[in-house]
């Protein structure tokens, strides 16, 4: 229970590239079809010579640094396979201990809706791959006269079923 | 470069999908990003400052639930920077990182009202309807991305052919040329709706057909 509440109000020691505001982190998703595993995704960073944090993880691998650092990296790594790697900001750094799921009783936030999201990655790359061109309709609100012959109809309907 | 909100607003696949087009997502672990990087919170998102509650105040009331409040600090500058909104709807239960449907609903109808182009669909639960998400996405900010001056020429051009008779025949007296740009704007959005007031009936006949349903209605025993 005493480590229940302590990880709730943990204060972390943070470093400065904790606290900087120009660092972010990004994640790197694979999709379900991807023809990179994680440890290679994870090399293929480090062999960029990038000034970045990487950390390999369960889905890809997250990775922190300058943003413009960070893009870079992002640019080259979706060329292994573009339609099957996908990226996402990240509030937290790699290993926070208020967010990272060493740290943490039960899966971190955040781990539920990538889960739900993951599903839908295999068909998101499919779509990339194969695009086709679609029309996008707005629904328009309904004419008076044709709402007043609704109206008409209905009453007429009742009518007849009494 | 448009600066595109999404709904939910951390999703995943919808970021993705902006950024490969060269967009902007306007996601909310950027605005986690600079609570957490601020030295004097310290365990974000636990920690509210007292000026969050104040930035709150500006999109839903005081007698709204802090909690509604609080959460409309963070989403609230999104709402305001954003030029173009993705919205999912009817996403399963527990879908998103807000935790609070009246939080979802007052920043779904704040996306709505700041009139901006927006795209809204449903939340796919098949291969065919995942796909057809993406190609709207993908069509919705390929329309975005149309150069600015292109789309103005167009609209002027527009204006220029409906607007002139439409002038000359309320005022009579001021030259269409001499009209500013607005003006001609508004004109042609009043042009525009003519149509609609034209298929609408008179007020009398209206007025009787208002009387036929009330009395249909009344016969029915249903006013």
């Amino acid at each position: 229970m005493e480590e229940a509440e302590e990880h709730l109000t943990m204060s972390p020691k943070l470093g400065s590239e904790d606290l900087d505001p120009e660092v972010v982190n990004r994640m790197i998703i694979l999709g379900p079809r991807a023809n990179v595993s994680e440890s290679e995704l994870a090399n293929e960073l480090h062999l960029l010579g990038l000034p970045l944090t990487i950390k390999e993880t369960c889905y890809g691998a997250m990775v922190s640094g300058k943003e413009k650092d960070v893009m870079k990296a992002i640019k080259e790594i979706r060329k292994l396979d573009p339609y099957n790697i996908f990226t996402k900001d990240r509030g937290f750094a790699p290993g926070d201990p208020r967010r990272c799921r060493g740290h943490r009783l039960g899966p971190r936030e955040g781990f539920h809706q990538l889960e739900r999201e993951f599903e839908l990655l295999d068909y998101v790359g499919e779509a990339l791959k194969n695009p086709r061109p679609v029309e996008i309709t707005k629904p328009k609100p309904i004419d008076v006269d044709e709402f007043k012959d609704i109206v008409k109809k209905s009453i007429k309907e009742e009518k007849i079923t009494k | 470069m448009v600066k595109v909100a999404v709904y939910p607003p951390n999703s995943l696949v919808i970021a993705d999908l902006i950024e490969r087009k060269g967009h902007t997502a306007l996601a909310l672990q950027k605005e986690m990003r600079k609570k957490i990087k601020d030295p004097e919170i310290d365990s974000p998102p636990m920690n509210i400052t007292e000026e969050d509650p104040i930035k709150g105040l500006k999109y839903a009331a005081i007698e709204v639930p802090s909690g509604v409040r609080g959460r409309m600090s963070i989403i609230g500058p999104i709402i305001d920077e954003a030029e173009a909104a993705i919205l999912v709807d009817n996403a399963p239960y527990g879908f998103g990182c807000v935790g609070c449907q009246r939080t979802n609903e007052l920043s779904i109808f704040c996306l709505r009202q700041r009139h901006i182009p927006t795209l809204e669909l449903e939340y796919p639960t098949s291969r065919d309807e995942t796909m057809d998400m993406v190609n709207k996405i993908n069509t919705f900010l390929d329309n975005l991305a149309e150069p600015k001056e292109e789309s103005e020429e167009k609209e002027q051009e527009k204006v220029e052919t409906k607007t002139v008779p439409a002038v000359a025949d309320t005022t009579p007296d001021v030259e269409p040329n001499e009209l500013t740009e607005d003006e001609s704007v508004v004109e042609a959005k009043e042009d525009k709706e003519v149509p609609a007031e034209e298929r609408m009936k008179t007020e009398e006949e209206r007025a009787v057909s208002k009387e036929d349903l009330v009395a249909s209605l009344k016969s029915k025993g249903g006013y």
